[in-house]
């Protein structure tokens, strides 16, 4: 039998029986709910009312604004448009009011309208509405006067938009976002499934199902197996329930998604998978040093600690990507995974040190994985009290 | 075969295995015996290489054991344990394929072994919802589902009843029958003794006897003689030299002579008379060889 056979193997069992358990289904259902709840409860109780605000300077806004409106209520529509007005004494007062956000937009003159950023979230609709209402009062001054042509009118845009420039910040707030969901899923992946291998680990030995394994398998097999097993059931978990609350958010569009940049999502995942490995191992052989689940919180403990400690560096490494701990800390391999793409996300962080780090916990990794089957052997065949990694490491001389 | 060339393994302080060899051939049975703590679970253990001997090595059919061979060895360790919630069908099933049976292969054998066993409507059923004695059958099923060619079992017998052990002892039996080489540790000698044509016998760490069971014990230098009368006069034994030791319990006499003892001379000496009701000579039992072995 390969390795590749053994793992595998290893893998399906886990995969088969823990998806069986109750637990399991609960920890799937539980997050489904969950996201249920927040996107269809506002629906329940929520008016589906539009309102915007827009801000004006000098003459001619208020009949465009009339006719937008009576276009958007035309009809049978449970939907109402209301649009309150901010009249401002300048343009200047008006543009900073848009900037802050207490206006969606500006209307100028009755011919420009001021929008903010890269015009991807409400400005839109405010921009399409009243674009709308200008050309309804210019084709009712054509009918009026009879100069000028309906097809002219109706193929151009009589509002002149200027965007304020606003595109970086709103791109740095998505790559805020990225890093911090992904610091915050690959802090709970490592503890929620790193608790998972290690009872794993520990209740084998516990049941003593391990000697007879042992007997068939290497030890890395079983422990590469188990770890790979783990994180697929939790991988299947965590996208099954973001594409649930992606579908629900389409459906029902209880906000807008923001676009992810891609190279941000890729090295997310790379630094998910390598932080993932590398505590899973770690979590695997301190598993093998505990023959009670009760004495478990003891070993889990000190990896926790990491674990929080590359949290809260990452966390103050989205307001200073280029401190001197952000840097120190890409390369200490355990907490490498939290920050460095917390620092790629906001491109403060040089090419070498990436490659630096990635290649740091990547051999960090391998050397982990080769400690951790034999403390892992030594451990497992220790009953009793708990097992001190130097006596499982010393028993298990390869 | 299985050979162990002159296994040693120290941990720390002890010695566990010092220079320790043995061998048993396919279609035979050997008894490891030893006192608890000799080092009989290190030596098992390092045929599945769960322990690295210091020196020595272990042979299966003249090659080093790696990890191809294993798959055809079946091992019972002395602390049993499987899954308790997981369906013993598809436990057996797994546990065949980690041997290398394929998943129709190991999902027979399960059924077949199920079925020799008395539990094959219990196959749907969680390991930890059978009897204590139900699951000792599943257990051994565990190690023999794959047909090994090496059975290595160390302590079967502890903590069976006594229709488990005769399960287990046909189940020793018929799989020596069918080839398979089988080496299991225990401390109930009179079963070693009706069981196994072989024994290996281990003193701290060290093998101190090992062989036939047969030959053992005509090659002994002891001769055992039992005795019953109505005016036994064990004093009398006393003065002769090759008489070694007497027990007598006031009903019984139990001589120990030495092996080339003129059992008709020392009858007459006696002086019984008619009225013998039992007399035996034999050749040691196991026990004796045993304790004779680890003298303390």
């Amino acid at each position: 039998m390969t390795s590749a056979q053994a793992i595998r193997l290893v893998m399906a069992r886990e995969i088969r029986e823990r998806s069986r358990s109750g637990a399991f289904i609960a920890s799937v259902v539980i997050p489904l709910l969950f996201v249920a709840a927040v996107l269809f409860l506002p629906l329940i109780f929520a008016d589906d009312d539009v309102h915007y605000r827009l801000g004006v300077v000098g003459e001619e806004n208020r009949v465009i604004v009339d006719a937008a409106l009576a276009l958007a209520n035309h009809g049978e529509t449970d939907i109402e448009t209301t649009i309150e007005v901010i009249s401002y004494p300048s343009r200047t007062a008006a543009e900073r009011g848009v900037d802050t956000e207490e206006v969606d937009g500006v209307l100028v003159d009755g011919g420009q309208l001021v929008v903010r950023g890269v015009g991807g979230e409400a400005g839109s609709d405010l921009e399409a509405l009243l674009q709308r209402g200008a050309r309804s009062v210019q084709i009712e001054g054509l009918v009026d006067s009879g100069q000028g042509e309906v097809v002219g009118i109706l193929t151009s845009a009589p509002l002149a938009v200027r965007t304020l420039s606003g595109a970086d910040p709103e791109e740095n707030a998505e790559r805020s976002v990225v890093a911090f969901g992904g610091l915050f899923l690959l802090y709970i992946a490592v503890l929620l499934y790193g608790s998972l291998i290690l009872t794993g680990v520990t209740e084998e030995k516990t049941n003593r199902v391990v000697e007879v394994l042992l007997a068939a398998f290497q030890p890395w097999q079983l422990l590469a197996g188990k770890i790979i097993g783990i994180g697929l059931l939790g991988l299947a978990q965590f996208v099954g329930t973001v594409l649930i609350a992606l579908v629900g958010v389409e459906l029902t569009g209880a906000f807008d998604l923001p676009r992810f940049p891609l190279d941000s999502m890729a090295v997310l995942v790379l630094w998910f998978l390598l932080g993932y490995s590398l505590f899973a191992v770690v979590f695997g052989a301190a598993g093998a040093l505990v023959s009670r689940a009760e004495d478990a919180q003891g070993v889990v403990a000190p990896i926790s600690m990491v674990a929080v400690a590359g949290f809260f560096i990452a966390v103050q490494s989205v307001s200073n990507p280029t401190g001197t701990l952000s840097v120190v800390s890409t390369f200490i391999p355990p907490v490498a995974p939290f920050v460095v793409p917390v620092r790629f996300a906001f491109g403060a962080v040089p090419l070498w040190q990436f490659l630096v780090s990635v290649g740091m916990t990547v051999l960090t990794i391998v050397v982990m994985t080769r400690l951790a089957g034999r403390v892992y052997l030594g451990g497992l065949l220790q009953f009793g009290s708990k097992v001190g990694i130097r006596e499982a490491f010393r028993s298990a001389e390869l | 075969m299985l050979e162990l060339n002159r296994l040693s393994k120290r941990y720390g302080q002890v010695q566990a295995l010092d220079e320790c060899s043995f061998g048993v051939k396919r279609g035979r049975m050997l008894g490891f015996l030893g006192p608890n703590g000799a080092g009989k679970t290190t030596a098992m253990r390092s045929v599945f290489g769960l322990v690295r001997p210091d020196r020595g090595s272990v042979h299966w059919r003249g090659r080093p054991v790696g990890q191809a061979d294993r798959l055809r060895f079946g091992y019972m360790p002395e602390q049993r344990g499987l899954y308790p919630k997981m369906r013993i069908g598809r436990q057996l099933a797994y546990l065949g394929r980690i041997h290398g049976m394929t998943s129709s292969e190991a999902g027979t054998a399960a059924g077949r072994w199920l079925e020799e066993l008395g539990l094959s409507d219990r196959s749907g059923d969680q390991l930890e919802k059978l009897s204590h004695g139900n699951q000792q059958r599943v257990q051994l099923a565990a190690a023999i589902i794959h047909d090994p060619e090496l059975l290595v079992l160390d302590e079967p017998f502890s903590g069976l009843d006594p229709f488990g052990v005769e399960t287990m002892s046909e189940i020793l039996r018929s799989r020596a029958a069918a080839g398979a080489a089988v080496v299991f540790s225990s401390h109930q000698l009179d079963m070693v003794e009706n069981l196994c044509q072989e024994v290996a016998i281990i003193d701290r760490g060290r093998i101190v006897l090992a062989g036939e069971v047969r030959r053992l014990k005509t090659d002994s230098a002891y001769r055992v003689i039992e005795l019953e009368s109505k005016s036994p006069r064990p004093e009398l034994l006393r003065r002769f030299d090759s008489v070694i030791s007497v027990d007598f319990d006031g009903f019984r006499c139990r001589i120990v002579v030495r092996k080339g003892v003129d059992v008709g001379e020392l009858v007459s000496r006696l002086e019984l008379g008619g009225d013998v009701t039992h007399f035996t000579f034999s050749a040691p039992s196991l026990s004796e060889l045993f304790r004779e072995a680890v003298a303390r």
